[in-house]
C-alpha cells in the first residue's frame, strides 16, 4: 500500500535526520497534510512531497485523506477545541471558506507574507486569503473560467471562433437564438439550484456578495444585478436546458445537447473524456457583463494550502511549500498533464506543457488562453457568508427565472441574508 | 359489492401497498449491486442493467485503499464496543431495576436525559477531554463514549421489568452472589434481549461516523465509513469503486441481522425463556 512506503520512508528519513542533527540544523520531519479527493489533491500532494524529498531526504510526508466536508468538520472541531496536537501542520481549504476560517480563529493559521513572493500568482487566488494586509496560505488550484463551446453546432450557425470573442451577455444570448433556430440544439444548460453561474458573473463584474471590508453588498450591486439579469434573460430567452442536478448538467453537455457551457477550467478534463467530440470544441472567454470594471475573465472553485500556526513543522511545512509551489515550474506542468491540475502560479505558462496546441479543442493553445484569464480575474473578498448567501440567491432563482422583477429578487435575497447571517 | 369481493379488494390494495413499500426498502441494495458492476459513466446514465465493470471496480477499491486493515479497524471497534456496551449498559440496566434505592429513579432520570442532548453539543468537551488524555487517533476513543449507551440502559431497564423477581430470590437462597445471579440467572434468560440489543449496538458501532471521522486523524486507523466518504467527495467520483466499497460495509450488518433475525424479533417483542 501507498502510505506502507511512506511510512518506511519516514523511518528511513528519521534514522537519517538522526545523524544530520549534529551536523546541521535541518529540519528532520514528518509533515501531515489534511486534504480531500485521492486522485487530485491527494495524488498532486504526494508528487510535491516526492519532489520536495529529493532535495530534503530528511523530511517525510503524511497525506490524510478525508472527503471535502470532513476536513472541513475536523479542523473546525480541532480549532475550536484549541487542541493544536490534533490538528495537521498543513491543511487544504477551498477558497470560498478560507476568509472564514482566517477570521474566526484569528492566530491559528501562519502568515506567509514575509517568506513567500506572492507577486508571482493570479492576484484574486492571494486576495482570497488576505486578512489585515497579512497573507496566509499556499495559492493552489485555480476555477479560471472559460465558454466551452462546439464548434461544429457553431459553424452550422453561421458562427466563427471570433464571433464569441469579447462579446456581451445580450449577444451570447441573440448568438443561442441562431443555433437553435439552425441546429435545434439549446446554446446551454444550467442547474437552477446552484449558485455557481451567479457568483462567475458576479466576480466577472468585479463584485462579490461583500464589499472589500466583507459588508453585506447585495442591494446596490451593480455585477450581482447583471449577473441576476443575464440569467434571467438566458431563460426568458429559452436558450437555456434547464438540469436538475450535477451529473444531469454534466450529461447535457457531454452528450451533445447543447452548444456551449461556460465554467470552471477543471471541467476540461470531463469533456475531453468523450473523445469521439475530439476537434469539435473550442475554448473562448465567458461573456462579458455590460457594467464599468467588467472582465471576460472569472473564477468558480478552487483551494489553496494553510500552515497551521502551531504546528511543530510549521518552518519545514512552509518552506516546502514554497520550494514546490511557489517555484518548481516543471511541477505545474506535471500536474496539468497528468491531472489537469491548473495552479495559480502565473510563470507556470512558460513551460512545455501549458504550450501545447490541444488537437480536441481544434489545435487552440486552450492552456495559454486559460493562463491569460488566470491573470485578469478580478480580486474580490469572499467574506465570510458566501455558502449563506449562495442559499438566498438560489432560493430566489425561481422567482427570477419565473418573471419577478429582478429589484425585487435582490430585496428578497437580502432579506433573507440578513436573517441568516445575524 | 358482495363481502368477499371487498375483503379481496382490501387484500389486493394491501398487497400493492406492501409490494411498493418493499421495493422502496429494496432499491438501494439493487441500485448498490448493479452500480458495483458498472462504471461511473454508466452508472451517471442511470443504467440499470448488470454491467461488465466489477472485476475493476474491485480492483479500484482495493488500489484505492487498504481494505483488509479498514476492515480490521471496523470490526475491532465494532467487537469491542458491542461487547462492552453489552455488558455495562445491561448491567446498569439490571441494576436499575432490580435494587431499589430512594435516589434510583433520580438518578435514572438524569441518564433519560442524556439523551436529549444531541452529540454536536458535548462533541468539542469530549473531543477536549479525549486529546487532554492523549487518546486522539486511537480506537479507544471511539469505543469509550459508547459504552454507557442510554438508550440501551433504558432498554434493559424495560426488558428486566419481564424478569421473574422470584428467579433472582430463588437464586440468592441457592447462595448466589449478585454477580453470579447476573451473569448465570439473568443473562442465559434474557439471551433474545441481549440478541436483539446486540444487533442494534454492532449496527450503531459498525456505521458511526461524526465521532470516528473527529478522533481519527491517519489512513492507519480509518474506518471503512470513512474511507468510502473520502473516496465519494473527489471531484469526479469513481462511483463503481464506491459502490463496491458499500457493498463490503453492508455485509457485516446483514450477516448479524440476518444470522439474529429470530431472536432480534423476540427481542423485540419482550419474551422471556
Amino acid at each position: 500500500m501507498d502510505y506502507v512506503t511512506w511510512r518506511s520512508h519516514g523511518l528511513r528519513a528519521a534514522l537519517a535526520g538522526v545523524g544530520l542533527m549534529a551536523a546541521a540544523p535541518a529540519f528532520a520531519a514528518e509533515i501531515t497534510i489534511w486534504c480531500w479527493d485521492p486522485n487530485f489533491n491527494v495524488a498532486i500532494m504526494r508528487e510535491a512531497g516526492e519532489r520536495y524529498t529529493k532535495t530534503h531526504p530528511d523530511v517525510t510526508f503524511n497525506i490524510v485523506d478525508f472527503a471535502k466536508a470532513d476536513v472541513e468538520q475536523k479542523l473546525q472541531t480541532a480549532l475550536a477545541s484549541g487542541t493544536a496536537s490534533a490538528l495537521p501542520d498543513i491543511v487544504l481549504i477551498e477558497d470560498y471558506g478560507a476568509q472564514k476560517y482566517l477570521q474566526s480563529f484569528p492566530g491559528a493559521f501562519a502568515p506567509m507574507s514575509d517568506k513567500v513572493d506572492y507577486s508571482g500568482f493570479a492576484p484574486y487566488k492571494v486576495e482570497v486569503m488576505t486578512v489585515d494586509g497579512k497573507v496566509y496560505g499556499m495559492p493552489f488550484d485555480s476555477g479560471v473560467t472559460g465558454l466551452f463551446y462546439r464548434r461544429d453546432y457553431l459553424e452550422q450557425a453561421g458562427f466563427k471562433p471570433q464571433d464569441l470573442q469579447n462579446i456581451t451577455w445580450d449577444r451570447y444570448i441573440e448568438i443561442g437564438k441562431a443555433v437553435e433556430a439552425k441546429t435545434g440544439k439549446k446554446m446551454t444548460t444550467q442547474d437552477l439550484n446552484n449558485g455557481g453561474m451567479t457568483r462567475i458573473i458576479m466576480q466577472s463584474g468585479n463584485a462579490w456578495y461583500f464589499d472589500k471590508d466583507g459588508e453585506l453588498a447585495v442591494e446596490g450591486n451593480a455585477a450581482l444585478k447583471g449577473a441576476l439579469e443575464a440569467q434571467a434573460k438566458m431563460v426568458k430567452a429559452g436558450i437555456v436546458k434547464p438540469a436538475t442536478g450535477w451529473n444531469d448538467y454534466v450529461k447535457a453537455f457531454t452528450s451533445g445537447d447543447v452548444a456551449s457551457v461556460v465554467t470552471g477550467v477543471w471541467i476540461t478534463g470531463t469533456i475531453k473524456a468523450q473523445t469521439d467530440q475530439s476537434g469539435k470544441w473550442g475554448v473562448a472567454p465567458i461573456p462579458k457583463l455590460d457594467i464599468p470594471g467588467a472582465v471576460s475573465a472569472s473564477n468558480l472553485g478552487g483551494s489553496s494550502w494553510y500552515v497551521l500556526a502551531k504546528s511543530k513543522q510549521k518552518d519545514a511545512a512552509i518552506d516546502f511549500l514554497n520550494a514546490i509551489y511557489a517555484k518548481d515550474l516543471d511541477f505545474y506542468q506535471k500536474i496539468l498533464t497528468e491531472r489537469g491540475a491548473v495552479g495559480s502560479l502565473m510563470a507556470a505558462r512558460t513551460g512545455d506543457a501549458y504550450q501545447k496546441a490541444d488537437p480536441f479543442f481544434g489545435g487552440e493553445k486552450v492552456w495559454q488562453q486559460f493562463s491569460d484569464w488566470l491573470g485578469k480575474v478580478p480580486a474580490v473578498n469572499y467574506g465570510i457568508f458566501t455558502n449563506e448567501l449562495d442559499n438566498a440567491v438560489t432560493a430566489n432563482m425561481a422567482d427570477l427565472t419565473g418573471g419577478k422583477a429582478v429589484d425585487d429578487v435582490i430585496k428578497a435575497i437580502d432579506e433573507q441574508a440578513k436573517l441568516q447571517i445575524q | 359489492m358482495s363481502p368477499l369481493l371487498a375483503r379481496r379488494t382490501a387484500s389486493a390494495l394491501r398487497y400493492l401497498l406492501l409490494s411498493f413499500a418493499a421495493f422502496l426498502s429494496v432499491f438501494p441494495f439493487f441500485w448498490m449491486v448493479i452500480g458495483a458492476t458498472n462504471t461511473t459513466a454508466d452508472i451517471n446514465k442511470g443504467k440499470v442493467s448488470l454491467g461488465s465493470a466489477l472485476w475493476d471496480n474491485v480492483n479500484g477499491f482495493f488500489t484505492a485503499v487498504d481494505v483488509p486493515l479498514i476492515l480490521w479497524n471496523s470490526t475491532k471497534i465494532a467487537i469491542f464496543g458491542t461487547a462492552l456496551t453489552m455488558l455495562v449498559s445491561s448491567l446498569a440496566g439490571y441494576g436499575f431495576e432490580m435494587f431499589r434505592s430512594k435516589l434510583r429513579e433520580r438518578i435514572y432520570t438524569v441518564v433519560l436525559l442524556t439523551l436529549m442532548v444531541p452529540f454536536a453539543a458535548i462533541m468539542i468537551p469530549l473531543f477536549m477531554l479525549m486529546a487532554s488524555s492523549g487518546l486522539i487517533n486511537t480506537h479507544i476513543a471511539i469505543i469509550l463514549p459508547t459504552i454507557a449507551s442510554a438508550f440501551i440502559i433504558f432498554y434493559f431497564r424495560q426488558a428486566s421489568k419481564a424478569f421473574p423477581r422470584e428467579l433472582h430470590d430463588a437464586a440468592k437462597i441457592d447462595g448466589l452472589k449478585e454477580w453470579q445471579i447476573f451473569l448465570f440467572i439473568y443473562v442465559p434468560v434474557m439471551r433474545s434481549t441481549y440478541a436483539a440489543a446486540f444487533v442494534i449496538v454492532f449496527m450503531m458501532n459498525w456505521n458511526n461516523y461524526l465521532w470516528p471521522l473527529i478522533v481519527l486523524q491517519s489512513n492507519e486507523t480509518k474506518t471503512i465509513t470513512l474511507a468510502i466518504a473520502s473516496l465519494s467527495s473527489a471531484y469526479y467520483p469513481d462511483y463503481g469503486t464506491v459502490m463496491i466499497g458499500t457493498i463490503l460495509a453492508t455485509l457485516p450488518t446483514l450477516f448479524v441481522f440476518f444470522a439474529m433475525q429470530r431472536q432480534f424479533v423476540q427481542g423485540m417483542l419482550g419474551s422471556v425463556k
